[in-house]
């Protein structure tokens, strides 16, 4: 029998605390079936043979990496919540006659016990969701799969390493702890006196500042280079600056409502505000984490639902018509004399050929002249006119391409009948930027009044691939610009202005005519020698894409369910840890404010809206962050050519909603033992 | 005119499963005096906290009444029962039971501000009663600050800043060390000459020599009580000892 004694008395140990340690068996259960479903489909055939699945596989095994990383850290920060509400009984076994290297010996079982229980049933659930996984993904890669349960024994050999590396860090963690404590201090370590929390103005208004800013980059800076670049930067503030109000800020605020005394000393606030004072010392960096993960989830979420389901859309704007010509050329004169706009013929014959009309309605067909320029005040530049200054332009703020359009082209395509006087020019810019000038001319060549700016133009697929915004030009006297602009190329020396002729249309055929008659077009082209004579052609379909686009927005938007899912666990496990820690702590004061003369419903009162605030505040601060960082959002999702605002918007309040009511169901089951716990000494 | 009129007082504790019945009292008959300063002694068992909680109108009596000031404690509203508390009586603990999230003066003021008074009209009340207790220069400081001594006469602050009809003290000195507790029982004395009617449950012979009537609990029920009449301090406590070591020892009435 003796050899059964240590894990005996670890399993009781679980037992007695099943409170604390069902939730983190769970967890880590959780942790390796999410783990192993990474794992698994990183490393599934099925994806890899699918188009786009390569590039879907290296996102997952980065968010198996992060899944991991973030696994380490929190089961960390649980077990050493558990490890600290369990000092108490340790120092009892202490006193008993227990030494340290026996209490190793219980935890050594406790850990084993656990690690046991959370492989089987994580790897256990994660071979069973890992096929469903696998299929939701093909189906949101838009593929086709065969339902057959398989097991991939290099994925489970990985995840038993990684968690096994988990566990035992956390097993060291845990004789670190009882190591470095004795026995007197182990038995009174929950019942030290807590020193009241000082309001600390400095970090409070550091907070409130680095908010303050961060909440003004994300609407102020409008630019999207920039807003790429000063995204990071505003992240990190916004969670610095979330953990400094979360800490410091709410106490200071608490204290400042104490010093008004005829405020205190009510009865509604005066019990409330003295005891969020502790309360928010004690929880607020759990909160703030709370808060910032909250937002994580929310912001990947809504951002990838919108990728995702605005996807056609993106491809409508990535290429603008089912096939898409674009032919380029250094030399104004090339296209011309290359008779390239035969192929607006070719084309009609080949869909002839091929069974499928040209819809003449939708068809882009125009002309341009581009380059990538600055706008430097009304001028339009070749060359950075900051290049030779000392201190450089860190930002491309004034970066631009510019496009030189026929008015002619515009008025066609537009369905417009604008008229323009010689050196009248209309404007047009994209990415939600709008350029007010009264002029513009083009180096110190040509200048054109602008008499307007244009509401609209078609998509253009190189304007959506960049990530700064486009101007266009629409002027009358294109073949003057073509010349001046060919002569600034000459001057300088370098090739900077590219002719164009952009001709796209739709088709009304499949997916796989499409991309035959594709084929067949690229085809026709490179029988007219169109290389030789200095012109680039090329031809893409949206059909051909579109399984990539699906690989990519499809497996950034799992990614980002997943990595939710995650992240909730953990917003949800700290939330209950919290819940159960406030039970503890406030069990005592429940009792005494009773005999004082509270009542028992004022005290549930009370405490039901401290309890409430503190666990809606993060939901209500991260509903804050999110809203500040949807100009953020949006203008990253522009650059992958997502134009619909509304729809993020939609999806970005759909997702805050569905989390609001998530959050506050699990608010309302764990609520439940935070009572129990409260109420438990009463009935004496 | 009597205060507090206890009436054959019994209470039954049923154990969970309906089995077994423990009657904590049997028949418990006394009243107290407008000003006096009655202690209550019993071993560990014999009833004494199950009397205080019911005194207190934290329990239910099993039968009989308990009538103070002429309410009758089982017949005022569950509702009403905590604002009753708060009004007609003043509690002091042996764990001191001070909130620590409070300094000592807002844990004097939390009767007060339940009752919705005012911080001038609580501050007013507050001012004589700290500098009776002497601890004026502490009020800003929080109790895991101060001593035993020191909170436990923040506790008595508190139990008579709502100017109570009663205070009903549990074992007020028990976990405070000889100097504290001549300190406490001192200032009950005082605060009694000054008209305040206290109750106190007490263990200690000590204890309860400062008190003016001393009645005994045994199994259950008041089983006997003394006077002071002219006695001094040290001659109540010689009868009281007396009184305990008839009682343990078994006489069967004295």
């Amino acid at each position: 029998m003796k050899h059964l004694f240590y894990p005996k008395i670890a399993w009781m140990g679980m037992k007695n605390n099943r409170k604390l340690y069902i939730p983190y068996v769970l967890t880590c259960v959780g942790m390796i079936m999410m783990f192993y479903i990474l794992a698994f489909l990183t490393a599934s055939d099925v994806l890899a043979t699918m188009a786009g699945g390569d590039f879907v596989q290296n996102m997952l095994g980065l968010g198996r990496g992060i899944c991991l990383l973030f696994a380490l850290i929190f089961l960390f920060y649980t077990n050493s919540f558990l490890i600290r509400r369990r000092k108490k009984e340790f120092g009892l076994y202490n006193i008993l006659g227990m030494g340290k290297w026996n209490l190793a010996r219980v935890m050594l079982w406790e850990c084993l016990i656990i690690s046991g229980f959370s492989f089987v049933l994580g790897l256990g659930s994660g071979i069973l969701f890992s096929k469903l996984a696998e299929l939701a993904m093909v189906n949101i890669l838009k593929n086709e799969t065969s339902f057959s349960l398989s097991l991939n024994p290099e994925s489970v050999l990985m995840t038993l390493k990684s968690f096994g590396v988990v566990f035992l860090l956390i097993f060291l963690n845990v004789l670190r702890q009882i190591r470095s404590s004795n026995p007197i201090e182990l038995l009174h370590s929950e019942n030290a006196g807590e020193k009241p929390p000082k309001a600390n103005w400095f970090l409070a208004l550091i907070g409130a500042l680095c908010l303050g800013f961060a909440y003004f980059l994300a609407v102020m800076i409008e630019d999207p280079v920039a807003s790429l670049l000063w995204f990071f930067f505003a992240v990190a503030l916004v969670i610095v600056a979330t953990y400094l109000l979360f800490m410091a800020g709410s106490v200071t605020f608490c204290r400042f409502l104490q010093r008004r005394k005829g405020y205190y000393y009510k009865t509604n606030h005066f019990v409330s505000v003295s005891s969020m004072v502790y309360r928010m010392k004690r929880n607020g960096a759990g909160l703030a984490s709370i808060c910032i993960l909250s937002t994580m989830v929310l912001v990947m979420i809504s951002a990838t639902a919108s990728l995702y389901v605005g996807m056609e859309d993106s491809i409508r704007n990535r290429y603008p018509r089912h096939i898409n010509v674009s032919v380029n050329a250094d030399d104004p004169d090339a296209l011309e004399q290359s008779g390239v706009f035969a192929l607006q013929e070719r084309a009609g014959e080949l869909a002839a050929r091929q069974g499928m009309t040209m819809d003449q309605e939708t068809m882009l067909n125009y002309r341009s002249i581009a380059f990538g320029g600055y706008v430097d005040g009304e001028v339009l530049r070749t060359k950075d006119p900051n290049a030779d200054k000392p201190g450089i332009s860190l930002y491309y703020a004034d970066l631009w391409q510019i496009f030189f359009v026929p008015i002619e082209d515009y008025n066609r395509m537009m369905g417009q009948q604008e008229t323009l006087e010689p050196g009248e020019a209309l404007i047009y810019s994209t990415k939600g930027t709008k350029l007010e000038v009264k002029e513009l001319s083009l180096e110190e060549e040509l200048t054109w009044k602008i008499i307007d700016q244009a509401e609209s133009f078609v998509s253009n697929g190189e304007d959506v691939m960049s990530i700064v915004p486009s101007l266009f030009v629409f002027v009358d006297n294109f073949e003057e610009t073509a010349e001046k602009a060919w002569k600034l190329t000459n001057d300088s020396g370098n090739q900077a202005v590219t002719y164009k002729w952009e001709y796209d249309f739709d088709l009304d055929g499949k997916d796989e005519a499409q991309i035959a008659f594709q084929k067949s077009l690229g085809e026709t082209a490179d029988q007219m020698n169109l290389s030789q004579q200095g012109i680039r052609f090329s031809c893409a379909g949206s059909a051909e894409n579109r399984s990539y686009f699906y690989g990519m927005y499809g497996g950034l938007f799992f990614l980002g369910i997943l990595l939710g899912i995650v992240f909730v666990f953990a917003a949800v496990l700290i939330m209950y840890y919290k819940q159960i820690s406030e039970g503890y702590e406030d069990q005592s004061r429940f009792e005494i404010m009773q005999k004082v003369g509270m009542t028992g419903r004022d005290i549930k009162k009370s405490i039901n809206s401290q309890v409430l605030t503190v666990f809606f505040l993060p939901l209500l601060a991260a509903g804050v962050h999110l809203g500040f960082a949807f100009p953020f959002v949006w203008r990253i999702l522009l650059m992958f050519g997502l134009n619909d605002q509304k729809l993020l918007i939609f999806v970005t309040i759909c997702c805050y909603l569905i989390f609001a009511l998530f959050y506050t169901l699990v608010y309302r089951i764990t609520s439940g033992s935070y009572y129990s716990i409260v109420s438990g000494k009463k009935g004496r | 005119m009597s205060i507090l009129e206890v009436k054959g007082v019994r209470k039954v504790y049923t154990t969970r499963f309906g089995g077994n019945k423990v009657e904590a009292l049997r028949n418990v008959i006394f009243s107290v005096e407008q000003g006096e300063y009655v202690a209550v002694m019993g071993e560990s068992g014999s009833g004494k906290t199950t009397l205080l909680n019911i005194l207190a109108a934290l329990d239910k009596p099993t039968g009989g009444s308990v009538i103070l000031q002429g309410n009758e404690l089982s017949k005022i509203k569950e509702s009403q029962i905590a604002a009753f508390r708060r009004d007609n009586l003043g509690f002091v603990f042996q764990e001191f039971n001070l909130l620590d999230t409070f300094t000592l003066e807002d844990n004097i003021y939390l009767p007060l501000v339940l009752a919705g008074k005012k911080y001038e009209e609580m501050h007013g009340r507050l001012e004589p009663i700290a500098k009776q207790l002497g601890i004026s220069q502490l009020l800003k400081k929080y109790p895991y600050e101060v001593s035993g001594g020191q909170k436990q006469r923040a506790a008595v602050a508190r139990a008579l800043i709502t100017d109570p009809k009663l205070v009903l003290a549990d074992e007020p000195t028990g976990a405070l060390d000889s100097k504290a507790t001549d300190e406490l029982l001192r200032l009950f004395g005082e605060i009694n000459l000054l008209g305040q009617t206290i109750l106190m449950v007490t263990h200690s012979v000590k204890a309860a020599s400062h008190a003016n009537r001393v009645l005994f609990i045994k199994d259950g029920e008041v089983y006997h009580q003394i006077y002071r009449g002219n006695s001094s301090n040290e001659e109540l406590y010689q009868k009281i000892s007396y009184t305990l070591t008839m009682l343990t020892t078994g006489g069967d009435q004295l």
